[in-house]
């Protein structure tokens, strides 16, 4: 190794205080961005309660309109919800010592951007005061929800994912939890105190911690990729053309991998700047996520283009009706954009300038996540423009109502970032002292090594000699 | 016990021909040589549906809720729509085909496995249903639906209905509320009363054809609509599907000449309950 | 019957290696005179070596979490089966399964982790201890860096203990009578 490990040289005491010191008083542009995205969570309930009120035709929906930027909206957040948990657990099973730094804010992230994407089915609703009916809850008329639909399969496996994904964040924060409430005061030390039950380190809580830990991180990956292939049943079951495509859900689990990564970068870099997190948040770790990224983005180009040839050779008169519409049709603009962002851009990654610099990195990432958002709206709105019927073909773009309620969506999951970000600790401390541990630990045995090879060397002179 | 009726559920309900023994299939034949696009059948419809009237306004943002409706194609002689011709005349042949398209009701109807809340279903006489109380609006059927026949309230229209117009709603049916679906029915308020009255007849599983029309039948000058029963062998429809050799199970029809029939989109498989026959025009003159 | 008092001692070290040390001292004085009884390792990492020194835990976590898996799934497939049955008595779907496996088999999938990772938490807190009160004589020195070992001893024994501890040079021992 070339480069010189400066993890191993970090004072346990000195994680502690710096991670600390983040959720110490905010500084003055902590509010500003706060009041900012408060502001927007606002106009986006006013816009909901117009359209409760008035009925959802506000949005500018129509036939055959039925679903626009709610729904892309919704498939978006959810893939941006997937890189968090899907990495650690993926990267907590293969030992990949460089998730601990990350993977706290990462996993942060999932679950606030499956909060996020969770409002959006309800928004989208007509009669969103009768969504109760969704549930299994027995009725005295014996109806009961129709669980063939894809959208019951959705409702199952947000649930299971928000639920354990919100557990996995919970349950990986005990000891830094505990860490805290040494030395917190005030509220701080009785919400710590209440969240850490009692944590205290013991060797027993630590062997317990580990094994369910281990066991959390196995269902989670299967997890993660059955939301998201479900996700993409709600296109692929239907008989739309373009939206029946049998590569759909691996199409989207990959493309929710790039956006997540994408979103984790951006994240990464802004709370290094934010925080101060230089020493942890390195630039081998982001060279590491850049990386997968890269690898991630070519899955996701290979699926989106096999898709495009499969329809292409396949000759079918729906299907290839709206692919042309895609390319040449009144979406081109958003379908070209799309490939350049998400098809061409990611191969800056390849070069290692690129991949070192927080500046290029951050930007890209940006470019990413435009990309995919605006691949989330190619994939509901086009096909819908150009349906079976050709009557009904028609154009329609996102009304006021549906803009303003997506700009809140990011104003709501940069909100409640913010506010985890100041009461949790984004990173994890005790796994970076682990990290240090083993690090040094490794280093030393090189030195113990590097002695013993010495003391032989001079032990067969000193025989040569005599 | 409870095992005994599930069983007994099983053997009655799982069918693979829909409901075989059921009395009913309602169908529908729409002859196109006879249809001239006037729109008397949707004119009928909005006024025995209680069908709301959205105004231009909304029409031009496609809220409109006609469930029944006459779709114009034209013809494109040398690629150009005539009507951009140097040398047409004043009432030229402009080629327009119309198709009246409602709701098809399937019998593999897409738009019934995905609604969450299993707001529409199939009855047994083979209408696809919905049911606006238990409707949450999700809107999925209408994405799934091939024809687009499906029509969502954006708003809550009948609030927009003048004072002594909220007289002539057809009191047999409700009015629809903003966020549900509705689509076409085959008038079943009509078809529950001819049931009703073949009940008090003394014949309960037989309703006389022609005793009971849609609202569009009815209402269709040249009598290009004919409904009825497509179990009934004698019944008026029966005779036109075997006429012109439209099986239901089948997604590919006979093309061969003097026979007339189709089914729209039979090739998605989604077995529609309405018959079309090709209109035939002498393209040599 | 009062509850007889325990009495503890705790000993804070610098770093694990001499932790190591002191519990194997310990487990060489209890060997010959019997006196150590609980001895409790407090740490600010995890010490997947602790097992080794320790003895085994007990902790049959993966029991809960197959259990639960199973149970979810079965629960999950059985809820939308006598769903989908209880339907069909009332709303007929004519020519279509009662009882739709690909459905149930997303659904049993999905209460199987759901299940699963909640059976999974709740053995977590059971073998874990937690959630409980902080010892008194806790220390936050355990969070940061330092390691805390407990020792449960009898009174005149208390010196034996204290002896292996000054040994490995603990920077604090105190006393703790509950």
């Amino acid at each position: 190794m070339e480069h010189q490990d400066t993890m191993k040289d970090v004072a346990w005491a000195k994680i502690n205080a710096d991670v600390l010191r983040s959720l110490e008083k905010p500084r003055r542009i902590f509010w500003i961005v706060l009041a900012v995205c408060a502001l927007l969570v606002l106009s986006g309930v006013v816009a909901e309660i117009y359209q409760y009120r008035e009925g959802m035709g506000v949005a500018l929906m129509n036939r055959p309109h039925y679903w626009q930027l709610y729904i892309s909206n919704f498939v978006f957040w959810i893939g941006m919800s997937h890189s968090g948990t899907l990495l650690s657990a993926i990267l907590l099973l293969t030992k990949a010592d460089w998730r601990k730094p990350i993977y706290r804010f990462a996993e942060a992230m999932t679950l606030f951007s499956i909060l996020t994407a969770a409002i959006y089915p309800i928004i989208h609703l007509g009669r969103v005061w009768n969504l109760y009916w969704i549930l299994p809850y027995p009725d005295a008329r014996t109806i009961w929800p129709n669980f063939r639909s894809p959208l019951l399969w959705d409702a199952a496996a947000i649930t299971a994912y928000a639920t354990s994904s919100a557990l996995f964040l919970y349950i990986g924060m005990i000891p830094d939890l505990a860490i805290c409430r040494d030395n917190a005061k005030g509220w701080r030390k009785k919400l710590y105190t209440a969240l850490s039950m009692g944590w205290m380190g013991r060797a027993r809580e630590w062997m317990a911690f580990r094994k369910t830990y281990i066991l959390m991180a196995c269902f989670l990956v299967p997890l993660a990729v059955s939301v998201h292939s479900i996700v993409a049943s709600d296109f692929a079951m239907s008989i739309m053309p373009d939206w029946h495509i049998t590569s759909f859900p691996l199409y989207f689990v990959a493309g929710a991998l790039y956006s997540g990564c994408a979103a984790i970068i951006t994240l990464f870099v802004m709370l290094r700047h934010i925080f101060k997190f230089e020493a942890y948040m390195t630039t081998e770790i982001l060279d590491k996520t850049a990386k997968l990224t890269f690898a991630i983005a070519m899955a996701w180009n290979y699926l989106n283009l096999s898709e495009y040839a499969s329809i292409w050779y396949s000759n079918d008169m729906y299907e290839k009706e709206v692919l042309l519409a895609k390319f040449f049709g009144p979406y081109a603009v958003i379908v070209w954009t799309m490939l350049l962002c998400a098809t061409v851009a990611p191969f800056a990654m390849v070069f290692k300038k690129v991949r070192h610099s927080m500046w290029s990195m951050f930007i890209l990432s940006l470019v990413l996540q435009l990309g995919m958002w605006l691949e989330r709206f190619q994939i509901v709105s086009p096909p819908l423009a150009s349906n079976h019927e050709p009557w009904t073909w028609a154009v329609v773009w996102p009304g006021a109502v549906q803009l303003i309620i997506t700009l809140a969506s990011f104003g709501w999951f940069t909100m409640l970032f913010l506010i985890f970000c100041k009461i949790f600790p984004s990173v994890s401390m005790y796994e970076v002292k682990e990290m240090v541990f083993h690090r040094r630990k490794a280093s030393s045995r090189a030195r113990l090594e590097d002695l013993s090879a010495i003391k032989e060397e001079v032990a067969r002179a000193e025989e040569g000699l005599q | 016990m409870a095992l005994k009726r599930m069983l007994e559920n099983w053997s009655r309900l799982r069918q693979r021909d829909y409901y075989k023994d059921a009395p009913y299939l309602w169908g529908l034949t729409i002859d196109l040589n006879k249809c001239i696009g006037c729109g008397a059948c949707v004119a009928a419809c909005y006024a025995e549906n209680n069908v709301p009237v959205v105004g231009k306004e909304h029409c031009g943002r496609g809220h409109s809720m006609h469930w029944m409706r006459i779709e114009r194609y034209w013809d494109e002689p040398d690629g150009k729509a005539d009507i951009d011709q140097q040398d047409a005349s004043d009432y030229p042949e402009r080629g327009a085909h119309y198709i009246p398209m409602m709701c098809q009701q399937c019998n593999h109807a897409p738009c019934e496995p995905v609604c969450p809340v299993a707001a529409t279903y199939h009855s047994p006489d083979g209408l696809n249903t919905q049911v606006y109380n238990r409707c949450i609006g999700s809107r999925y059927c209408g994405n799934n639906c091939p024809y687009k026949v499906r029509y969502f309230n954006f708003f809550n229209f009948w609030k927009d209905l003048p004072h002594p117009l909220e007289m002539q709603l057809n009191p047999d049916l409700t009015v629809r509320d903003k966020g549900i679906m509705e689509k076409c029915t085959f008038c079943v308020q009509r078809i529950r009363d001819a049931k009703d009255q073949a009940n008090d007849e003394g014949h309960p599983e037989h309703v006389e054809d022609g005793s009971m029309q849609t609202a569009c039948q009815q209402s269709c000058p040249t009598d290009a609509i004919v409904f009825g029963n497509l179990r009934d062998p004698k019944s008026q429809v029966s005779r036109l599907w075997e006429q012109h050799h439209v099986v239901l199970n089948r997604h590919e029809q006979d093309k061969s000449d003097d026979i007339r029939g189709y089914r729209v989109l039979e090739e998605l498989n989604v077995e529609p309950c309405v018959m079309y026959l090709d209109r035939v025009r002498d393209v040599e003159v | 019957m009062r509850r007889r008092k325990k009495h503890l001692l705790f000993g804070i070290f610098e770093d694990f290696d001499s932790a190591r040390d002191v519990v194997s001292s310990l487990k060489v004085l209890d060997l010959k005179e019997m006196v150590v009884d609980n001895i409790e390792l407090y740490s600010p990492i995890e010490h997947p070596e602790v097992e080794e020194i320790l003895g085994d835990f007990h902790q049959p976590i993966q029991r809960f979490t197959l259990f639960g898996a199973l149970s979810g799934a079965i629960g999950a497939f059985l809820l939308a089966a006598a769903a989908a049955q209880a339907m069909f008595t009332v709303q007929p779907q004519g020519g279509k399964p009662v009882i739709p496996l690909p459905p149930n088999i997303v659904i049993a999938y999905e209460g199987a982790i759901l299940i699963g990772v909640l059976a999974t938490i709740a053995a977590f807190f059971i073998y874990a201890g937690l959630p409980r009160r902080l010892h008194k004589h806790y220390d936050n020195k355990v969070s940061i860096d330092q390691i805390g070992i407990e020792v449960q001893v009898l009174p005149e024994n208390m010196h034996l203990v204290r002896a292996v501890f000054d040994s490995h040079q603990a920077t604090e021992i105190r006393e703790v009578v509950q």
